[in-house]
């Protein structure tokens, strides 16, 4: 609605989104996954630029560059080395990678199920793809002749996550794993073909199914979102005061007051997470409810709740430079399984950030 | 004597309070108010300057950022609009304020309601409904009405020669406790004015007492009359109107006592194990009652604090999602979005 500030993306995908992610580089280029077996590549502020003061309705936001077609839908996509380069988790067991800008794909990896999430550690050169199949695969791209390293996991991955050095990898059971960069890529540089112990073992602090994670850039910890409304933040230092910071909170959630039965909590998963790049403390959470808010994980804070959107938040991803947020909005899959469709439903919407708005006030 | 108010204003004081149009949230005075719409409400987006109303975001945004002001920020989903132009408490619809002072109000007699629930106090003004106090204050007045009562019964009952009644004396107690603790409120309704007692009638409309045919002559037999005649009397007193000080059992009752305390402590002379005994039943009629009241008082309390946390607790939480497989899993195994290898193999 609000012209600049906010807009949706025009073509969007026409199927629910997995996953978006900006590019390292350049704030405006996204890729968006999405379960119509594509992957979308953006062009968020084409439009934008040129259109300054003439805001009209007809004019459409931001242009979509490119489709990579796959065989399968997209469970997550990741940026690479540099702004060309993609990396995909496909239903078809594959991870993938996509030179952007020849269309050109290669299977890196093959697992034995679907492959839910992958991340890429550019300071370690580490692809890591985590698979239904209770594994992680460690490859390194840039070295194609290393034998990929083989993490077995007690359970099956659904979310994970990297910080400059850690790797965080949240399973079912409430598993928490932590492992780390460095040790992994030693593991792989030594093709010794053992597999590494986690750094950590964790139990996640929230009592229902973990649904994202997101490291802070700061490296000092990370957030887990669950099924149930809630959003923990703990930090990686496994001393006691350290730990003793570690907190968990209720959102995405409405009472429902028009039930008989009197007041109604609903409860939405959180289906993603998103620190921010600059203002480290700050992350977003989106929810099932529809809304975005942004919290300020040490002051222990909620700054801001978006408007709320049409449907189901699927993914949020901010741009390298903090300026923009992306979200993902599409019917939530929650409900209505059997005969789920996102299409005309579906729209990645951008929103400018302005100066301090994912800015935190600091502890008071 | 002003009661202190303990941290619960009235409604008054909570219908004045000004509030915000866009959040409804209340505040201490009017500056505070306004000092929260520009910070929450008229604050600009990208330059964080704070305007007075909404109509000047608007205004601020077209002509220093170019844009265009959709909705207002934080607003409540129904108060989003740049229609209506609230500065503090100005300019807030009609219906909008009759809205809010009817939610106040309710919320108000509820807040008020569940606390005396949850506490047990009674509401200020209204102690009738806590008996036990009331019932210890009048005891000595319904004491001496009822012994006057039933000294005039059997005052009656003497001059009928002993014929059989259908009220024998110590029935009167027992028939009146019933309908004491039945209406312990409202304690004195069965006895007639003072005034009735004096002529030693027996009060005509006093439930559970037929009046005997001998009543006319009762009346006649005014207590002076039938003092000789009563057996018991260990005292030297030729008649029951002068004052016996030291009467055993009213130790509290003053000498210079009304008549009808005299008239109590004569009929005490000769029938003190009768009022020992409906002193001790009314005593104890009444601990039992006021035990039993205190017992049902804390049964309901106990339960409400109980059921408090019960309400906390399933406040009818209803997850949208719950189950160990993630919606992702569940999206696998739809056939539109399943993959299956072996198609990819063929």
């Amino acid at each position: 609605m609000a012209p600049t500030t906010q807009f949706e993306l025009a073509q969007p995908p026409n199927d629910a989104v997995s996953s978006l992610v900006f590019a390292p580089d350049a704030p405006s280029r996204l890729l968006a996954s999405s379960w119509d077996k594509n992957l979308y590549l953006y062009d968020t502020l084409t439009t934008s630029e040129s259109g300054d003061a003439e805001d009209g309705s007809g004019v459409s936001h931001g242009t979509l560059l490119r489709t990579y077609e796959h065989r399968a839908p997209i469970l997550d996509v990741c940026f690479g080395a540099d702004d060309n380069e993609a990396f995909t988790a496909g239903m078809d067991w594959e991870v993938r990678r996509v030179d952007l800008e020849s269309g050109e794909q290669t299977t890196v990896s093959k697992h034995t199920a679907p492959v839910r999430r992958v991340v890429y550690s550019k300071a370690h050169s580490l692809l890591i793809s985590a698979s239904w199949d209770s594994t992680l695969h460690i490859h390194n791209p840039t070295n194609p002749s290393l034998t990929p390293l083989t993490i077995p996991l007690p359970g099956k991955p659904h979310a994970m996550a990297a910080s400059p050095s850690k790797v965080i990898v949240a399973m079912t059971s409430r598993l928490v794993h932590i492992y780390d960069l460095g040790t992994l890529a030693g593991a792989l540089e030594s093709q010794s073909g053992e597999a590494p112990a986690p750094w950590q073992q964790r139990e996640s602090s929230l009592k229902f199914l973990t649904r994202a994670v997101a490291a802070m850039p700061s490296d000092g910890g990370y957030a887990t979102s669950s099924i149930e409304g809630r959003v923990a933040v703990e930090w990686f230092d496994a001393s006691a005061e350290s730990q003793a910071r570690k907190y968990a909170f209720k959102c995405h959630r409405q009472t429902d007051n028009a039930a008989a039965a009197g007041v109604t909590d609903v409860v939405y998963p959180v289906n993603a997470l998103a620190f921010h790049p600059v203002h480290g403390n700050t992350f977003a959470s989106a929810g099932g409810d529809a809304t975005v808010a942004l919290w300020d994980a040490e002051a222990k804070r909620r700054m801001k709740v978006y408007q709320k959107f049409a449907d189901s938040i699927a993914a949020v991803a901010f741009s390298t430079d903090g300026r923009f947020l992306a979200v993902a909005v599409c019917p939530g899959f929650e409900t209505g399984m059997e005969d789920y469709s996102g299409e005309g439903r579906t729209k990645i919407v951008i929103r400018e950030l302005g100066e301090n708005e994912a800015r935190g006030k600091g502890a008071k | 004597m002003g009661k202190k108010k303990r941290g619960h204003p009235d409604v008054e004081e909570i219908l004045a309070r000004p509030w915000c149009y866009y959040c409804e949230r209340d505040f201490e005075d009017l500056k505070l108010l306004i000092s929260h719409q520009k910070a929450k409400h008229f604050k600009c987006d990208r330059c964080g300057r704070r305007l007075n109303t909404a109509g000047g975001l608007s205004v601020h945004m077209n002509q220093v950022h170019k844009e265009s002001l959709s909705h207002v920020e934080n607003a409540l989903p129904n108060r989003q609009g740049l229609d209506v132009e609230i500065f503090g408490m100005e300019g807030i619809p009609e219906d909008v304020v009759q809205q809010h002072n009817q939610r106040i109000i309710q919320n108000f007699y509820q807040a008020q309601a569940d606390r005396y629930a949850a506490t047990g106090n009674p509401p200020p003004g209204q102690g009738g409904k806590n008996p036990p106090k009331k019932l210890k204050i009048e005891n000595p007045d319904d004491i001496k009405k009822r012994l006057a009562e039933h000294r005039a019964r059997m005052a009656a009952h003497k001059a009928a020669g002993g014929a059989p009644t259908h009220t024998p004396p110590v029935g009167a107690p027992d028939g009146q406790s019933p309908a004491q603790s039945a209406s312990p409120g409202t304690f004195n309704s069965p006895f007639p004015p003072p005034g009735g007692q004096y002529a030693g009638f027996p009060p005509q409309g006093a439930p559970g007492f037929s009046p005997p045919p001998q009543y006319p002559q009762g009346g006649f037999n005014y207590p002076p009359s039938n003092l000789p005649s009563r057996p018991g009397s260990n005292l030297p007193a030729p008649s029951g109107l002068p004052p016996r000080p030291g009467q055993p059992g009213f130790p509290g009752y003053s000498p210079n006592a009304s008549t009808v305390d005299e008239l109590v402590a004569s009929a005490s002379g000769q029938q003190g194990d009768h009022i020992d005994q409906m002193i001790r039943d009314l005593e104890r009629g009444e601990a039992p009652a006021r035990t039993g009241e205190s017992a049902a008082l804390a049964s309901a309390e106990e339960p409400a604090p109980e059921k408090k946390s019960k309400k906390d607790k399933d406040k009818n939480v209803r997850m949208v999602y719950d189950d160990e497989l993630s919606p992702e899993e569940r999206m696998a195994l739809m056939p539109r979005y399943a993959f299956v290898p072996q198609a990819q193999a063929a």
